[in-house]
C-alpha cells in the first residue's frame, strides 16, 4: 500500500500538475461524450417502435419501445452467424497478411541504405493518387485473378494501403535510431533477424495501431463483398446488413413504381429502426476486440512517458 | 490454366450454338468471341448437320443461362429450380442459373455486372432503374434483338412478339448502339399511368365531406377542406401529402420525358383526351418556366405556409420515408398516387383506413410507362440465341412462367376452386418480384383477385390512351454537359418549389435565369428539334 | 594511375559491392510481395485512365473491357468539360478547397492536443476509456450520423429547433438556410475524424525514445517543457507526413459528409456543394464512365501537383520529414 503511494507521488512529480490534468480530463470527457452520445442515440432508436418514430420523429425518449428491428435481423437465422464468422475470419487473416506485407515494405523504405528507396516510395505512393477506376480494377480482379465468390476476394483487394505503409515508415523512422541498425549489422545479424528481434519490439505501439486500423477497415468493409460476392456462403456481416438496408430503402423509395404487390411488404418493414440496429450489430463485437489492440498502444504509453 | 479452360469452353459453346442454329441461312454474327477456329468448324457442321436439324426444336448442345432476378426474396430455390430446369432441359436443352438479386441490386450490382462484362445473359432493365433501357442500349450493353443481320425476334421470338400489345413494341424501339431497333423484350404488365388523388376517406368523412367534394374540386380549391382538417385534427396533422414531382405533374398536366438527363424538359398532356396534344401542343417546355408551374408553385406555397404540408416531407433525403410513414399511419387527407390496377383494396387494408383513388386524368401510355419493365440480353452473353429462345418460352408458356414466379404447385402454392393461387408457407422461401419477370397475364389470379382478374387487367390497360409522342425519347448525348449543368442547377430549388418550402416570388425568377445561364433554353430547343423530327418521320 | 592500386581498390570495392548487392537483394525481397500486389491491382488497371479521353462505348461485337476501350473514339479533353460547364464551378471548387483547409487545420490542432493530453493522463484506465469512446464515430456512417443531426435540427421535432421555439419564439429553418452549415459541417468532420488521427499521433508519441525524456528530466525540464522540447519536435515527422497526404486530397471531399448530413437539400448547395457532390449529381442520370473517370483524374492530377509542392517545401525545411 505504502509502496503504491510512493510510486504515485513519484508519478505526480512527472505529470503536468493537477489543475492542468483536471482541464485535460474535462476537455477529453466533453469530447468523449460528443462521440458516444450519437451512439447512445443509435441504440435508443434501434429499440424504438416504428409507431413512435412516425409520431414524434427520432428522439431520445421514444413513446414506445420495440425489438422489431432485432427480430427482423434475427429472422435471417444461420446466415447471420455464418456472416459473423466470415467477417471474423476475413478480418483476422486479412489483418495478419496485410500487416506483414506492410511491415516488410515499410521497413525497406525506412532503410536509408536501400538503393531503390525513393523508387519504391514513389511506386507505392503513386497509387494513392492515380487509379484506373472501378471497371478496370473489377475486371482484373475477377477475370485475371479469379477473385469471385471466395474468401480471397474479400481479403486480397484490401491487402495493401500505401497510406499505412507510409505511416508505418514514419513510426520506424521516429522510434528507431539509425545507429541501432548499424550496430546490428556489425554484430552480423541478418536483415530479417534484425527486423524481427530488434525492430519489431521497439515499434510495437505503431504496429498495434496500424493493425487496429487495418482490422477495422476489414471489419467495416462491405464494398468488396458487393463487388465480388454473390454466393451467400461468403457474405460478410457488413454486406449482409447493407443488403438488408438497401432492400428496405429501395422498397420505400420506389414502392409506387414497383407496383401493388410490394405495398404490404413495405408496411411491415422496420424502415427507420433497422438501420440503427444494424450499427449495433456491427459495433458490439469490435468493441470487445478493441482493448486487445489498445493494450499495446497504451502499454507502450506507460513505459514510454512514466518510466523514470 | 483457368483462362485456357474458359477459352475452350467458349469454343465448344460457340460450336454447339452454331450447330444448333445450323439450319438458319446465316451464322450468328453477334455471337461473342467467334473465333476463326470455330467458324471453320461451323462450315463443316453446316454441311453435315443441315438436314438433321430440320426445325427449331430442342437444340443439340446444352447451355447454361444466367439471369439476374432483382427484387427476389429467395432462400431456398432447390425444388422450384429443379422443376424449372427439368422443363427447360426438355424444351430448350438449357439450364437456368438465376442470380437472386435484392432490391438494392438495381442501383449498384446489376450496373456493375453489366459494365464489368460479367457472364450474366439476361438482365432486367426499364425506364427507371440505374441500368436504364435507353442509355444502356445506346452504350452497347444490350443485344439488338431485331438486328437485320441476325433478327433474333424473327428467328426465336415470334410467339412472344405476337402476343405483346402494340404500345409496348413501340416503346421498346430506341436508338441503340446498332441502330434504331428493339434491345429488350418488354414485360407485359401495367402499361399505363394514371395519376390520382389518394384520398383518406375515413378522415374525409369525419370532416363531413364526401368523395364527391374531391371529385368536383381542383387542386386550387382544396383550401377549405384542408382548413377544416387542420381545425379538427390539430396542429400536428398535415392534410396534404405531396410526393416529389408527382403533385406538380398532376396539377400542371406537364410530365417528364424519357431520356432527359437535365430533368427540366416536360411535355404537356391533354387531361380530357391524352391522345391529343396538350396545352402546349407538341412543344416541349422548361417545366419551371410555364404559367402553370407559376400558379402551382404559388398555391403550394400558400398551402405550405398555412401548415397543410409536413415540413419534413420537403426534406429531400427523408421525403420518401416520411411520406410512407404518414401513409401507413393514415395521418393525411389527400395524397398523390400513380394508379396501378387492383391497388386500392390493398392499400386500404395495409393502412387500416378506407382509401379511394380519384383520377385526375384518364390512363395513358407514354414512353416512360411502356418501358416499365423489360428483359434485355447482355452483349457479353455467349448465347444470345438461346437467351432469346428462353425469353420467348418464358413469356408465352403459362406453365413455365407460373413455375418461375409462383414456384411448384402443391409446394409453394395451391389452386382453389375459383382457380386462384393461394400461397403456402413455403412461399416465404421463394418469392419473386413478379412484375420484373415478364408476361404477368400468364399467371393465375391470386387469392381475392377473382377469376376474371386477368381479363379485367387487359381491358383496363387496353383502353389506355397513347400519347402522340409515344415511342420518342430524348437523346442527350450531344448536349450531356449542358444537361448535367442544368440538372445540377435545377436540383437547388426543384423540390423546395414543388413542396412550397420556398417562396416562388423570391426565387423563381432568379432560378429560371440561372437555369438559362446553364443552357436550359438550348436543352429544350434540342429536345424540340428531336421531337419534331420524330413526329415528321412517323 | 598505378595499376596495382586500382586493382586493390577494385577488389575492396567488389567485396563491398557483393555485400551491398546481397543487402539490396534481401531488401528487395521485402518489398516484393507488396510490389507484386501493386502491379496487379493498381498498375495494370491503370490502363483504364485512357477512358477519360475516350467516348466509352461497348464494342457490341466482342464486348470485353479491353476491346471496348480500344474501339471507343478518342475525344481529347472533352470529358473534362462538364466540370466547368456550370455557372457554379468556381463556387464548388472554392468550397472543396476551403473546407479541406479548415478541416486539415482544425483536425491537426485537435488531434495533436488530444494525443498529448491522453498521454499526460495519470490514470491509464481513464485514458483508455477516453480513447475507446473517441473511436465510436468511426463506426457510424454518415447516413446514420445524418439522422442524429436531423434529430437536432429537424423543422418539426428537432431538439434545437424546439429549444429555439420555446426560448426565442422563432426557429431557424436549418435545411433551407445555408448560413449555419459551414460550422455544422466542420463540427461533423471533426467529430468523425479526430479519434482516428489522434490514435496515430498517440502511437507516435508512445514510440518516442524514453531516454530523451529522461535526459530532459535530468536537465530539470518540467513536464510542460518536455512536451514543448521533446514531444512536439518528435511528432513533426508524423505531422508533416499526414499533412502532405491530406494536401494530396485537397480537391477531393468526403461525399457522405456533404451529401447526407445536409440531407441533399437544394437551398444549401451554395455552401455544401463540392466537386464530388457535383460530379455525383451531374452523372447520376447518365452513369457515364468516361466523365467520372475524367473527374477523378482531374482531382488527382491537382492533388499530385499540390503534394509535389508541399513535399518540396517540407524537404527544404526538414529533409527527414518529407514524404520522398
Amino acid at each position: 500500500m505504502a509502496k503504491k503511494f510512493i510510486k504515485k507521488r513519484k508519478r505526480n512529480l512527472m505529470s503536468v500538475g493537477l489543475p492542468a490534468e483536471i482541464i485535460f480530463n474535462i476537455v477529453l470527457i466533453l469530447f468523449a461524450l460528443l462521440c458516444i452520445i450519437p451512439f447512445v442515440f443509435v441504440i435508443v432508436i434501434s429499440f424504438s417502435s416504428e409507431q413512435s418514430i412516425r409520431q414524434i420523429g427520432y428522439s431520445f425518449f421514444p413513446s414506445e419501445w420495440s425489438v422489431t428491428a432485432y427480430d427482423y435481423v434475427f429472422k435471417m437465422g444461420d446466415q447471420l452467424w455464418r456472416s459473423y464468422f466470415n467477417s471474423f475470419f476475413v478480418t483476422i487473416v486479412g489483418t495478419l497478411v496485410s500487416i506483414t506485407m506492410c511491415i516488410l515494405y515499410a521497413y525497406a523504405l525506412f532503410r536509408r541504405d536501400f538503393k531503390f528507396r525513393s523508387f519504391f516510395t514513389m511506386f507505392a505512393f503513386f497509387t494513392t493518387l492515380f487509379g484506373g477506376g472501378l471497371a478496370p480494377t473489377y475486371m482484373v480482379c475477377k477475370q485475371l485473378l479469379g477473385l469471385s465468390d471466395n474468401y480471397q476476394a474479400l481479403i486480397v483487394p484490401a491487402l495493401v494501403s500505401p497510406f499505412y505503409i507510409i505511416v508505418m515508415r514514419t513510426f520506424f523512422s521516429s522510434s528507431i535510431p539509425e545507429e541501432l541498425i548499424e550496430a546490428a549489422a556489425i554484430d552480423g545479424s541478418g536483415e530479417y533477424r534484425t527486423l524481427v528481434k530488434i525492430i519489431l519490439p521497439i515499434t510495437k505501439p505503431g504496429i498495434a495501431t496500424v493493425s487496429l486500423l487495418t482490422a477495422l477497415a476489414y471489419w467495416n468493409d462491405w464494398y468488396l463483398a458487393m463487388l465480388y460476392i454473390r454466393d451467400a456462403k461468403f457474405i460478410p456481416l457488413q454486406y449482409l446488413l447493407m443488403k438488408m438496408q438497401s432492400q428496405v430503402d429501395f422498397l420505400v423509395k420506389n414502392s409506387a413504381k414497383i407496383g401493388a404487390e410490394v405495398a404490404n411488404v413495405v408496411s411491415q418493414l422496420p424502415s427507420s429502426t433497422l438501420r440503427m440496429a444494424l450499427v449495433v450489430f456491427v459495433v458490439v463485437p469490435i468493441t470487445f476486440a478493441y482493448p486487445f489492440f489498445q493494450r499495446y498502444i497504451i502499454a507502450g504509453l506507460t513505459i514510454g512517458s512514466v518510466k523514470g | 490454366m483457368k483462362k485456357a479452360l474458359s477459352l475452350m469452353l467458349v469454343g465448344t459453346m460457340t460450336v454447339g450454338l452454331l450447330s444448333a442454329c445450323g439450319k438458319t441461312e446465316e451464322p450468328a454474327s453477334s455471337v461473342a468471341e467467334s473465333s476463326v477456329e470455330s467458324s471453320v468448324e461451323e462450315s463443316v457442321e453446316e454441311t453435315t448437320e443441315e438436314e438433321q436439324v430440320a426445325e427449331v426444336g430442342r437444340p443439340e448442345e446444352h447451355v447454361t443461362l444466367k439471369m439476374y432476378f432483382e427484387g427476389a426474396n429467395v432462400t431456398d430455390d432447390s425444388e422450384a429450380l429443379a422443376a424449372i430446369n427439368d422443363y427447360l432441359d426438355e424444351k430448350l436443352n438449357v439450364t437456368l442459373e438465376p442470380v437472386w438479386g435484392t432490391w438494392g441490386d438495381f442501383d449498384t450490382n446489376a450496373v456493375l455486372a453489366l459494365q464489368g462484362g460479367d457472364d450474366v445473359d439476361i438482365y432486367f432493365t426499364c425506364s427507371w432503374t440505374a441500368n436504364e433501357y435507353g442509355p444502356f442500349a445506346k452504350d452497347g450493353y444490350y443485344v439488338r434483338l431485331d438486328d437485320p443481320d441476325n433478327n433474333l425476334i424473327e428467328k426465336y421470338g415470334k410467339e412472344v412478339w405476337d402476343i405483346l400489345p402494340e404500345v409496348l413494341k413501340i416503346g421498346a424501339e430506341v436508338d441503340g448502339a446498332d441502330g434504331r431497333g428493339v434491345y429488350a423484350v418488354p414485360g407485359f404488365k401495367d402499361t399505363a399511368a394514371q395519376y390520382c388523388w389518394d384520398v383518406n376517406v375515413t378522415k374525409l368523412e369525419e370532416l363531413g365531406y364526401t368523395l364527391d367534394d374531391i371529385k368536383s374540386r381542383s387542386f386550387f380549391d382544396f383550401g377549405d377542406i384542408f382548413a377544416a382538417a387542420k381545425e379538427k385534427f390539430g396542429d400536428d396533422f398535415y392534410p396534404l401529402l405531396p410526393e416529389g414531382t408527382v403533385l406538380e405533374e398532376m396539377v400542371t398536366n406537364c410530365y417528364g420525358v424519357t431520356g432527359d438527363t437535365s430533368e427540366i424538359v416536360y411535355e404537356s398532356i391533354n387531361p380530357e383526351d391524352p391522345s391529343k396534344p396538350g396545352a402546349h401542343g407538341t412543344t416541349l417546355v422548361n417545366r419551371f418556366a410555364t404559367d402553370e408551374f407559376k400558379d402551382y408553385a404559388k398555391k403550394v406555397r400558400e398551402y405550405y405556409l398555412a401548415g397543410y404540408i409536413d415540413p419534413q416531407v420537403t426534406n429531400s433525403e427523408q421525403s420518401a420515408s416520411v411520406r410512407t410513414n404518414h401513409q401507413l399511419e393514415g395521418s393525411y387527407l389527400i395524397g398523390t398516387q400513380s394508379y396501378a390496377f387492383g391497388y386500392e383494396a390493398q392499400v386500404s387494408k395495409e393502412r387500416g383506413i378506407d382509401v379511394q383513388f380519384v383520377p385526375t386524368s384518364p390512363a395513358f401510355t407514354n414512353t416512360v410507362t411502356s418501358q416499365g419493365a423489360m428483359m434485355a440480353i447482355s452483349t457479353a452473353s455467349k448465347n444470345p440465341e438461346r437467351a432469346m429462345m428462353f425469353l420467348n418460352l418464358l413469356n408465352t408458356d403459362p406453365y413455365l412462367f407460373t413455375l418461375v414466379d409462383f414456384g411448384v404447385e402443391g409446394t409453394h402454392y395451391n389452386l382453389n376452386d375459383e382457380g386462384e393461387a393461394v400461397f403456402t408457407d413455403k412461399h416465404a422461401d421463394y418469392s419473386l418480384w413478379i412484375n420484373g419477370t415478364g408476361n404477368v397475364t400468364l399467371l393465375p389470379p391470386q387469392e381475392g383477385q377473382g377469376a376474371d382478374f386477368q381479363d379485367k387487367f387487359r381491358e383496363f390497360y387496353g383502353n389506355a390512351y397513347s400519347l402522340p409522342t409515344l415511342g420518342w425519347s430524348m437523346n442527350c448525348e450531344e448536349i450531356s454537359d449542358k444537361c448535367a449543368a442544368v440538372a445540377n442547377a435545377s436540383a437547388e430549388y426543384a423540390l423546395p418549389l414543388d413542396m412550397g418550402s420556398v417562396d416562388p416570388d423570391d426565387v423563381l425568377e432568379g432560378f429560371i435565369k440561372k437555369l438559362n445561364d446553364n443552357g436550359a433554353e438550348d436543352v429544350v430547343q434540342t429536345a424540340n428539334d428531336q421531337l419534331a423530327e420524330f413526329l415528321a418521320a412517323n | 594511375m598505378d595499376e596495382k592500386k586500382t586493382k586493390a581498390i577494385a577488389l575492396k570495392g567488389r567485396r563491398k559491392k557483393h555485400k551491398d548487392r546481397k543487402k539490396t537483394l534481401i531488401l528487395l525481397s521485402m518489398v516484393a510481395p507488396t510490389s507484386i500486389w501493386l502491379i496487379l491491382l493498381r498498375y495494370i488497371p491503370l490502363f483504364g485512365i485512357v477512358i477519360a479521353f475516350k467516348n466509352y462505348k461497348v464494342y457490341t461485337k466482342a464486348p470485353t473491357l479491353i476491346n471496348n476501350v480500344i474501339h471507343s473514339k478518342w475525344v481529347g479533353f472533352k470529358n473534362f468539360f462538364f466540370i466547368f460547364a456550370t455557372t457554379d464551378s468556381l463556387k464548388f471548387i472554392r468550397n472543396t478547397v476551403c473546407y479541406n483547409l479548415v478541416f486539415i487545420l482544425c483536425g491537426l490542432i485537435l488531434s495533436v492536443s488530444f494525443a498529448i493530453m491522453l498521454n499526460e493522463i495519470t490514470h491509464k484506465f481513464v485514458a483508455k476509456t477516453y480513447q475507446t469512446l473517441m473511436f465510436f464515430p468511426y463506426f457510424i456512417s454518415w447516413v446514420v450520423a445524418s439522422y442524429f443531426v436531423a434529430a437536432l435540427l429537424d423543422p418539426s421535432n428537432g431538439l434545437i429547433t424546439r429549444f429555439q421555439l420555446e426560448h426565442f419564439g422563432a426557429a431557424t429553418d436549418f435545411y433551407n438556410n445555408p448560413k449555419p452549415w459551414p460550422v455544422i459541417l466542420t463540427l461533423s468532420s471533426i467529430w468523425k475524424n479526430t479519434g482516428y488521427s489522434t490514435i496515430l499521433y498517440l502511437a507516435a508519441i508512445t514510440g518516442i525514445d524514453t531516454s530523451l525524456y529522461e535526459a530532459a528530466a535530468i536537465d530539470g525540464a518540467t513536464k510542460w517543457q518536455q512536451i514543448k522540447y521533446v514531444t512536439i519536435p518528435n511528432l513533426r515527422t508524423m505531422i508533416s507526413i499526414l499533412l502532405i497526404m491530406d494536401i494530396g486530397k485537397i480537391f477531393n471531399s468526403d461525399f457522405g459528409l456533404f451529401y447526407n448530413i445536409p440531407q441533399n437539400s437544394g437551398p444549401l448547395f451554395s455552401v455544401t456543394q463540392t466537386i464530388d457532390t457535383y460530379v455525383y449529381r451531374a452523372l447520376m442520370q447518365t452513369n457515364n464512365i468516361s466523365n467520372s473517370t475524367a473527374a477523378s483524374l482531374f482531382q488527382n492530377v491537382i492533388g499530385f501537383i499540390c503534394i509535389m509542392i508541399a513535399n518540396t517545401i517540407v524537404k527544404k525545411i526538414d529533409e527527414d520529414s518529407s514524404l520522398f
